[in-house]
């Protein structure tokens, strides 16, 4: 199993459970090595002083603070936490909240709180069964790797879901980007097809039926090129010129609704063939129950 | 304005709206760097053939994907950007879906869209029926050389775009071992710990969170650039595991006479009346500090406050 990312105490009112932090998500990327092109060997990174010239074990590597005077102050590992050492060791539970009141700008990474004993599981699994109870979600604070984050946790499947989240002064005022908009208000005909075209696009979200279609393509490109085969590399076009706006919007809305329509039609009279099964669950509920579509939907949670 | 970091077109049915994209956070973080411990020098990353042991330019770094140990397979930029399609300056809205269907854990980075060139009124277009009909719309794109799939819905006035993770992303808790409860908890732990969530019970504004610890450890670089000693105290040891109900009666009793005033639901809830059924009686009985002040409270709360504060004291 891999190694703990964090571990600490996770403490609710006077309870407290030595618990450890993994990642909740893994990267899936294609990743590259980087090759010195004249005899393709690899090549690494060095730690170097630049003072004297040699190579640095990683032990004697500190963090440094620049003061404003061009001093340093170099810090440890414990310097940093004797700054707030019961926050790098705890998780402290403050508020619990409804999960829809927390808008996802400020979700940042999910990780999975394990208990470190089977002691610890029994205070685990009072404080996710009275989660579950409440239906609420919990905020608490913590310093991980130089870094106080706030988190909210979650029951899921089994265990407690942490998701760190961005302070209120890491996410950027929107009114920047609200200033850049005119004065044109779209017109109610305009606004109700985009609507109807909404309404046709309707499905329940299915994650699992999103693939990562580019990192396939990446893989079949290697696939090929270690075959020997040539890669075609389409010829560059311009991107950056976005595309003019329809000149007229209207025809546009019009026709993407007559185009959508059409095939659904299509789809419906030659049977089930290239209709993907989430769209057609979409279709027979919204038929059934309109408002309520979520109730019976496939949504991840239970 | 901020610096749009990707410019492109907004695919949604025929209508192509030209944005802008922008990052929504920023992480503040304290900036410290590498320094060598014995010296204060700068840390410098060298880049160094394996082979050869000597520097390389970047001149000289091709990127090679390790097909087997130690064989690599060499692609160009262009070959990996092939990958990308076309399309690749455009979100194309493939669905709309209710926001509550979206597990969060999917959500992975937020980006404000701004209207492009000629957008402004699509965009605002999009924002409306977004806006209206309440819905978010899931699309993808590929951005940084990999494919993301993302969420656009409306925020106020402007378009939020969140990219999303994968669904074979997520770790599966079956990976994880998981230590057994040697016990399952009791119906009355499980009451007095809902007891507690709700006593912490509250809205969620951000605004009321602030992030201490950047200022803890300015603080101390500032003790430590004058020359003082870091004290490094004794982290907090965990409360043995003995007995939880007692922990969570006492944290509720640590809890209840500085909620009161916040939270007037909560309390007569938490300590039910003498006699006034059965509702959950065991807790108070067990306690024996608390069978009295619960008393007072039904008749008169603001006294037994003051009662009990002379009393801890």
């Amino acid at each position: 199993m891999a190694r703990p990312l964090w571990s600490g105490s996770l403490s609710f009112g006077l309870v407290n459970v030595p618990v450890a932090l993994y990642s909740a998500v893994r990267d899936r990327d294609v990743h590259f090595n980087q090759l010195h092109a004249p005899d393709g060997s690899p090549v690494e990174t060095r730690r170097v002083c630049a003072h004297e010239q040699r190579e640095v074990p990683w032990e004697e590597i500190a963090k440094g603070y620049e003061l404003d005077d061009g001093r340093w102050v170099l810090l440890s590992d414990s310097d940093l936490d004797s700054a707030a050492p019961r926050k790098s060791h705890t998780i402290d539970i403050e508020a619990f909240v409804e999960e829809r009141e927390i808008d996802p700008l400020y979700l940042g990474r999910p990780y999975l709180l394990v208990p470190e004993s089977e002691s610890a599981a029994r205070a685990y699994a009072l404080l996710g069964g009275a989660m579950r109870g409440s239906g609420k979600v919990a905020l608490g604070r913590f310093v991980m790797r130089a870094k106080e984050h706030l988190l909210s946790i979650r029951p899921r499947e089994q265990l407690l879901m942490l998701t760190t989240m961005r302070f209120h002064d890491e996410v950027r005022p929107k009114a920047e980007i609200a200033q850049e908009l005119g004065a044109t208000e779209p017109s109610p005909e305009e606004v109700e097809n985009a609507i109807a075209i909404i309404a046709e696009l309707e499905v329940p979200f299915d994650p699992s039926s999103y693939r990562d279609e580019h990192r396939a393509h990446l893989e079949a490109i290697i696939k090929r090129k270690r075959k020997g085969q040539k890669i075609s590399v389409p010829r560059a076009t311009k991107p950056t010129e976005p595309t003019p706006a329809a000149p007229d919007l209207m025809g546009a809305l019009e026709e993407s609704l007559a185009r959508i329509r059409g095939e659904t039609l299509a789809k419906s009279a030659e049977g089930t063939k290239g209709a993907t099964p989430a769209r057609k669950k979409a279709k027979k509920s919204r038929a059934s129950t309109p408002a309520k579509r979520t109730s019976g939907s496939s949504a991840p949670r239970s | 304005m901020p610096r749009s970091i990707w410019n492109g077109t907004l695919a949604f049915g025929l209508v192509r709206v030209p944005v802008k994209l922008y990052s929504a956070t920023e992480s503040k973080r304290i900036p410290l760097r590498e320094r060598h411990l014995s010296d204060g020098a700068a840390i410098e990353h060298r880049r160094l053939c394996v082979k050869e042991g000597k520097e390389v330019p970047y001149s000289e770094i091709v990127k090679g994907y390790e097909v087997s140990a130690g064989a690599y397979v060499v692609l160009t930029k262009e070959e990996i950007a092939a990958a990308e399609g076309p399309e690749a300056h455009v979100v194309e809205i493939e669905h709309f879906v209710s926001r509550e269907e979206i597990d969060p854990v999917y959500y992975e980075r937020a980006y404000y869209l701004g209207p492009g060139k000629l957008g402004e009124e699509p965009y605002r277009l999009l924002h409306e029926a977004l806006s209206s009909s309440d819905r978010v719309g899931i699309g993808r794109f590929v951005f940084h050389n990999k494919a993301h799939l993302v969420a656009v819905r409306a925020l106020g006035d402007v378009i939020v775009l969140h990219t999303m993770r994968f669904a074979d992303e997520l770790v599966p808790e079956g990976e994880l071992e998981v230590p057994k409860p040697d016990k399952t908890p009791s119906e009355l732990e499980l009451d007095t710990a809902e007891l507690l969530i709700g006593q912490l019970d509250s809205k969620f504004e951000p605004e009321s969170y602030a992030n201490s610890y950047r200022d803890a450890v300015l603080a101390m670089i500032e003790k430590k650039a004058r020359g003082e000693a870091i004290e490094v105290p004794e982290s907090r040891q965990p409360t043995p595991e003995g007995d939880l109900l007692s922990a969570l009666q006492a944290s509720l009793e640590e809890r209840a006479p500085r909620r009161r005033r916040a939270k007037e639901t909560v309390r007569p809830k938490s300590t039910p009346r003498p006699g006034a059924g059965p509702a959950r009686p065991a807790r108070t009985a067990k306690d024996p500090t608390r069978a009295p002040a619960s008393a007072k409270d039904s008749r008169s709360p603001a006294k037994s406050a003051r009662g009990r504060t002379r009393g801890d004291s």
